[in-house]
């Protein structure tokens, strides 16, 4: 296993300029609500402005609409949008995941139907991976599909389904036949959320909120050319598609913005020794671990698929979020109040709401150091 | 980057002089004299210094990263001394670098040396092989104006320590004694230059013992076998290879980095940054590999101490995790909430 540190060429650091200059205008200070890091809102309009820039499946091929970019490309962009807090929560699933998964495994009929969507940000996806039963332990979803006369019912219980109540897809991971392995005879199903037998059922959030869903599947029919890849195949589908969703910068950005604020609302007297000391060591491991997160970029920009890498980076990336955000929280020891007038405490307050999901999302941070466990071998 | 061919040949040659044995050896004698002489017969204690000082060829990148090799294999040789930071101060000076191994005075805060009528008095603190080698360079920085002073150590009294690795780390005290040499510092070297061109090294040092310790406690987990098999199936032991990697691999990409930046212009920033990381790192990893290794790892007779004794000094050498946190927490407080993220990106670059 091996990072090496890479510098952006000219050409990045121009489009580096180009979506700072973008988001100065867009997301002036004052004028929306910034969420933490890949939890920020739901903003169609928001979508489409980055999409007529190009800035929608950057890394998806122009021939369906996107830009045949690169991953660091990619990471270029997100890293600024995430740092402002924005408002990426329509498009992110669809263009971090769906939609490179469509490109690799779907056929052309279903290329032409989303990707050129995806990349116009008209269309939102979830993932439905989670079951009431399978968490952690993914292969044993029962979902269940069955064949029928052009296509397939499906029946089953999908859970923690972020913004399934604002989506209008969800990659279903499901059972479409018994097979010994039991990673064998899973399949991935586009699902239409708007399809009838689908029901949303919002479970609220610990805070109050309720960005995430149980999604009851009855009789869903789902036409033959829904069925994303291989019948079969669904589990090596699904873990090259885990592969999109570690590694990158939304993985240890979620509370920057919470210490940026700080920073701009904070009186001279609150930077003691030790706010300065903690401002110095997190800039520093920022630094580290964006670093990181780039190689990691480079080397699927290379070719590479570095599934144990994004893992290793995962881990830390998101145990740092909180532990910068505890050690933040106990030098400043306010009684934060989550409808306070400051954004500085209202970010406080919900990433100290929400900062545990941060090492469960996307799987827990046990998993992963099994998974970068099997990387570490004489 | 680095030419592949230099790395190879300084892995091969740190291999086979400083083994296990003459690390140990190294430790009770005060200097490894023969892996000494195999190093410099190579040339590689003066890589990047001048040609014209009496340098040998290649850049301070190549220097670094054969640093970087030393560090692997807990070389107890005044490598970073000799070079990068004696040979570098004398050649700013325009002196002529000496023959054999040239330590430098750390420039620790309880030194009080001074300069005057040409004659150097004071104590210098925690100088790396002072007892062992002839040659010393001091930084004489009064804040005006800062002067490179070659002396003899023998015209020292010496009170020799050692650092937890075994290293000595001595104290100096010089009476009215006249310089072997000595000349006005150039442009932009000055005593916190030396701090930061300090910290560079053990950046360096600590990078590769840092893989080296990871890559160390990897196997050793894999042969050591308890409850029929071994350790490294088990899942708490694994997290704990886990952060070894981390570790390593967070001090390697700030290393790396820090590399790139030097290539071309000056890294401030980065090399702060990477201080802090690493001496992060090396408490971190240093914890996960020893508790991976059980009591094995708390023998002498175990190469892992080599690792572990060498990070847990290095980190606090040229200033800690604190010191150099506070330098960059005052970078962030001068650049404020709309300067983070783009420092966070551009580094040095950022600060103009
Ligand atoms: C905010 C948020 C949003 C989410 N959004 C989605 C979504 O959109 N779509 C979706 O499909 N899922 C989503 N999830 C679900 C997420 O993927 C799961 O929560 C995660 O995979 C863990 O599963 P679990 O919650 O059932 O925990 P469990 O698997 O029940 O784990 C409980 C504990 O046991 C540990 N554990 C389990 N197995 C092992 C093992 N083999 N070794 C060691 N420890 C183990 C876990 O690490 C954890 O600490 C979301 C979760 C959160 C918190």
């Amino acid at each position: 296993m091996r990072f090496e540190a890479t510098e952006l060429t000219d050409a990045e650091l121009a489009l580096q300029a180009e979506v700072r200059a973008f988001c100065d205008v867009e997301l002036v200070p004052g004028t929306y609500e910034p969420g933490l890091g890949m939890a920020g809102s739901v903003d169609p309009g928001f979508s489409r402005k980055l999409a007529e820039r190009g800035w929608l499946g950057m890394a998806l091929p122009t021939e369906y609409g996107g830009g045949d970019r690169t991953a660091v490309d990619r990471f270029v962009v997100v890293e600024e949008l995430l740092r402002r807090g924005a408002p990426v929560g329509y498009h992110w699933i669809a263009d971090r995941q769906t939609g490179p998964v469509i490109s690799r495994f779907g056929t052309d009929e279903q290329k032409e139907r989303f990707l050129p969507a995806i990349c116009r940000g008209e269309v939102g996806f979830s993932i439905g991976m989670s079951e009431p039963d399978a968490g952690s332990d993914l292969a044993a979803v029962s979902a269940r599909a069955v064949r029928a006369d052009g296509g397939w019912v499906l029946n089953g219980t999908k859970i923690w389904t972020t913004n399934a109540h604002h989506n209008d897809w969800m990659v279903t991971l499901c059972r479409t036949s018994d097979t010994d392995d039991r990673h064998g005879g899973l399949s991935q199903l586009l699902v239409d959320l708007r399809a009838e037998g689908v029901e949303v059922n919002p479970i609220p959030f610990l805070d109050g909120s309720s960005e995430f869903n149980e999604v009851v599947l009855s009789d869903v029919f789902v036409p033959d050319e829904l069925l994303l890849g291989a019948e079969g195949e669904g589990w090596a589908q699904n873990t090259s598609e885990l592969a999109f969703e570690r590694g990158g910068p939304d993985r240890w950005l979620s509370t920057y913005i919470v210490v940026e604020q700080f920073l701009r609302e904070c009186e001279e007297e609150d930077l003691d020794g030790s706010v300065v000391e903690l401002l110095g060591s997190a800039t520093a491991r920022w630094f580290g671990l964006r670093n990181m997160s780039l190689a990691v970029a480079r080397m699927i920009d290379a070719g590479d698929a570095p599934a144990v890498e994004s893992a290793l980076v995962k881990e830390m990336g998101t145990r740092f979020e909180q532990d910068v955000l505890a050690a933040l929280e106990r030098l400043v020891g306010l009684e934060v109040a989550p409808g306070s007038e400051s954004l500085f405490e209202r970010l406080l307050a919900a990433a100290v709401l929400t900062g545990p999901a941060f090492t469960i999302r996307g799987g827990t941070i046990e998993i992963l150091r099994s998974v970068a466990a099997k990387g570490l071998r004489p | 980057m680095t030419d592949q061919l230099l790395i190879d040949t300084a892995e091969r040659l740190f291999g086979d002089v400083c083994d296990f044995a003459a690390v140990e050896a190294a430790e009770a004698e005060g200097f490894a004299t023969d892996a000494w002489s195999a190093v410099a017969e190579m040339g590689l204690p003066w890589i990047g210094v001048d040609e014209a000082a009496g340098g040998a060829g290649g850049d301070l990148v190549d220097a670094l990263a054969v640093l970087r090799v030393a560090g692997a294999h807990a070389v107890p040789l005044p490598l970073a001394e000799t070079g990068v930071l004696a040979g570098w101060l004398l050649a700013s000076a325009e002196l002529t670098v000496p023959d054999g191994a040239v330590t430098v005075a750390p420039g620790d805060p309880a030194d009080d040396l001074t300069l005057t009528d040409g004659l150097v008095s004071g104590t210098v603190n925690r100088v790396p092989w002072g007892s062992a080698v002839n040659d010393l360079v001091i930084l004489v920085d009064d804040g005006d104006s800062a002067t490179v002073v070659l002396v003899d150590t023998a015209s020292a009294t010496l009170e020799p320590y050692v650092n937890l690795a075994g290293e000595s780390r001595d104290t100096l005290v010089f009476d009215r004694v006249e310089p072997l040499a000595s000349g006005p510092a150039g442009d932009g070297v000055d005593a916190d230059a030396l701090l930061y061109r300090g910290a560079l090294t053990r950046v360096m040092l600590m990078a590769g013992a840092l893989d080296a310790m990871s890559r160390l406690t990897v196997s050793y987990t894999h042969e050591r076998e308890q409850f029929g098999r071994p350790v490294a199936r088990f899942q708490a032991v694994q997290s704990h290879l886990v952060t070894c990697a981390q570790e390593a691999a967070i001090a390697g990409v700030t290393a790396d980095a820090v590399m790139r930046r030097l290539a071309h212009d000056e890294a401030r920033f980065e090399i702060a940054a990477a201080k802090v990381v690493v001496s992060e790192a090396a408490t971190k990893a240093t914890a996960a590999a020893h508790q991976a290794h059980g009591a094995m790892g708390l023998t002498k007779e175990y190469e892992l101490h080599h690792l572990s004794r060498r990070l847990w000094a290095w980190r606090n050498e040229y200033g800690g995790a604190r010191y150099w946190s506070q330098v960059l927490g005052e970078a962030v407080v001068d650049v404020g909430g709309d300067g983070l993220y783009p420092l966070i990106t551009g580094g040095s670059a950022a600060l103009g």
